[in-house]
């Protein structure tokens, strides 16, 4: 059973198998793997976060799942429907900011720009009228409707994007780094509405972002991403107890010996051994709970006597830093 | 209807942008103006006093004709060109209609909008030099709109050139003054130009404004000659852009600029 259909999240609306896509430098002609070997499914209603490092191959592949990238091997289908080979049929069913403000017309207003974009995909203006009153308050852009983009915010041009992308009323949208370059008011607030939108409308999501708040806050699951390949497809939840429960700071009365040092750097070589005027800390993560025993073996060795123990409390933040530094650990875990 | 409301939108866009530029477009006008001037003007003093006239009157057609077949061809060029720039390029591929139908209703759109400053420039051509010729809609309108047709072909192959290759500018600069040699030179002179996009429509038309004859003085084989050129170079042009945008579509050149 994958991360998502024991949540209620049955029927999968999107299916990325086995895609691969390699570039070739125009200098060097060096072959550049971006995207090797991805599976995943994503179930409808479902919000999942795309994480990884830059240059990880997060964009490739949501470019390949919009049909804006062709993959060189593998398949994606939308709602059923090959994107390599029915790709308008499956954009019925996608929609994207892909280059957040970059995506707008600057010398358009506001308003022009939502009836535009809803043209191009065959809507009338008289169709989306009430919708686009609905986003304008929605977003609080109603004061904004008749200025040109240029002369907008960065906060409201990105809010404004995501405006479009919902203005398409599609069942799966693509967020390809939402809150970046926004200051951390406008990042709350956008934030805030996404989460009413996800709330309200269980649209699809995928989100790629860097701003593990948005994620934690937002995604039911979360894949991410390191160089071109899936490192972790896992509920966010799950993630974060599982790190959270094995990450401990233990405070000792007594300086470890060397030769203790020497054990708990080969047993447990992410440990932290740090020592202080007044106290020893041991900050560990536990791969397995029986480790906890062998830890202690260490300590009771020379009688080193454990003053408190308590569990480090972990951010998702942490949770990314530590798949992405040491993905091995994560993948034996 | 998803048809109708592209075009309303696409036409919608084009206008608005157009009055947000005015001084551009009317700096455009101007130019075009001037080298009608500076054609009347050659004419007037170097010209043959015999056949000045006639020549007064194809220089306003072909100054007319060109500025039309220039800002409808290359602006589909500069438009990809743009779009790549701004970053609304790859939006417009999440369109479910397909791309070539957005950039045809922005021909479309661009056809009108610059039939508008043709009619504006002959009017002024023909104020100027006093040379009136025959406007009349319901005989050249019907040979425009199907010269328009292979001007759209040509206009999808620059547009599939500008997907892959972006820094075009230059080309376009070039392009211009083939335009000019096109539409200049009368195909009595260079027949095998008949087969090159819309110089056998724009030799109708000028043949039809300077002579004073009605459609069905024309033969039927122009009229063949002319819709056979039209649907060659408009298929070969979607076939040219489609190959164009799977290549970029392949070598990931959408969001590039």
């Amino acid at each position: 059973m994958e991360a998502g259909e024991d949540e209620g999240f049955v029927e999968k609306i999107i299916e990325v198998h086995g895609i691969r896509k390699s570039f070739k430098k125009r200098k060097t002609k060096e072959i550049i793997t971006a995207v090797n070997d991805v599976s995943f499914d994503v179930h409808r209603g479902e919000v999942l976060g795309l994480l990884g490092p830059n240059g990880a191959g997060k964009t490739s592949t949501i470019k390949m799942i919009c049909g804006l990238l062709q993959a060189d091997e593998g398949s994606i289908h939308i709602n059923g429907l090959d994107i390599q080979k029915r790709r308008l049929k499956a954009l019925k069913h996608i929609s994207a900011v892909l280059e957040g403000n970059r995506n707008l017309y600057w010398r358009l207003t506001v308003r022009e720009n939502l009836e535009y974009f809803a043209g191009n995909r065959g809507l009338s203006r008289k169709e989306v009228a009430a919708q686009i009153e609905k986003l304008l308050s929605q977003f609080h852009l109603k004061d904004k409707e008749n200025e040109l983009v240029n002369g907008l915010s960065r906060g409201m041009q990105q809010k404004l994007a995501i405006a479009v992308a919902l203005l398409a009323n599609t069942e799966v949208i693509l967020l390809d780094e939402p809150t970046l370059g926004l200051d951390v008011e406008i990042s709350y607030e956008l934030r805030e509405i996404l989460k009413t939108i996800v709330k309200e409308e269980k649209r699809t999501i995928i989100i790629s972002s860097h701003d593990m708040p948005v994620v934690q806050e937002l995604c039911d699951r979360t894949i991410i991403i390191n160089k071109g390949t899936v490192v972790v497809d896992e509920r966010v939840e799950n993630l974060l107890k599982l790190f959270e429960t094995r990450a401990y700071s233990i405070k000792l009365g007594d300086a470890l010996s060397e030769a203790q040092q020497l054990k708990l750097q080969r047993k447990f070589p992410l440990s932290t051994y740090k020592v202080g005027t007044h106290q020893t800390t041991v900050e560990v993560n536990l791969e397995h709970s029986e480790d906890i025993y062998e830890l202690f073996d260490i300590f009771k060795e020379e009688g080193t006597q454990v003053e408190s123990i308590d569990r480090i409390t972990i951010d998702f933040e942490q949770v990314f830093m530590e798949i992405v530094k040491g993905e091995k650990n994560y993948a034996m875990a | 209807m998803q048809w109708l409301n592209l075009l309303n939108a696409n036409i919608r866009k084009e206008y608005i942008e157009l009055k947000r530029y005015l001084p551009n477009t009317i700096a455009l006008l101007l130019t075009f103006y001037i080298i009608f001037l500076a054609a009347f003007f050659g004419i007037m003093f170097v010209g043959d006093p015999a056949s000045f006239e006639v020549n007064v009157q194809y220089s306003i057609i072909s100054v007319a004709f060109w500025s039309l077949t220039m800002m409808t061809m290359n602006f589909i060029g500069f438009a990809i060109v743009t779009e790549a720039m701004r970053g609304t390029l790859e939006q417009l591929y999440m369109s479910p209609l397909g791309v070539w139908k957005i950039m045809l209703t922005r021909i479309i759109a661009q056809f009108i909008l610059q039939m508008v400053f043709m009619v504006i420039l002959l009017f002024a051509a023909m104020l100027t030099s006093g040379q009136w010729l025959n406007l009349n809609p319901m005989t050249t309108l019907p040979i425009i709109l199907i010269t328009m047709v292979s001007m759209t072909g040509v206009s999808f192959m620059i547009a599939g050139l500008a997907i892959i290759v972006k820094q075009i500018q230059a080309f376009l600069q070039i392009f211009q003054f083939v335009l000019m040699a096109l539409v200049f030179i009368p195909i009595s002179v260079a027949p095998f130009l008949a087969f090159a996009p819309f110089v056998k429509g724009v030799d109708m038309v000028r043949t039809i404004m300077i002579e004073n004859i009605t459609l069905t003085q024309i033969p039927w084989a122009d009229y063949s000659f002319l819709i056979a050129n039209s649907i060659v170079y408009l298929t070969l042009g979607l076939v040219v852009f489609r190959s164009c945008e799977k290549v970029a579509m392949k070598k990931g050149l959408l969001g590039q600029y």
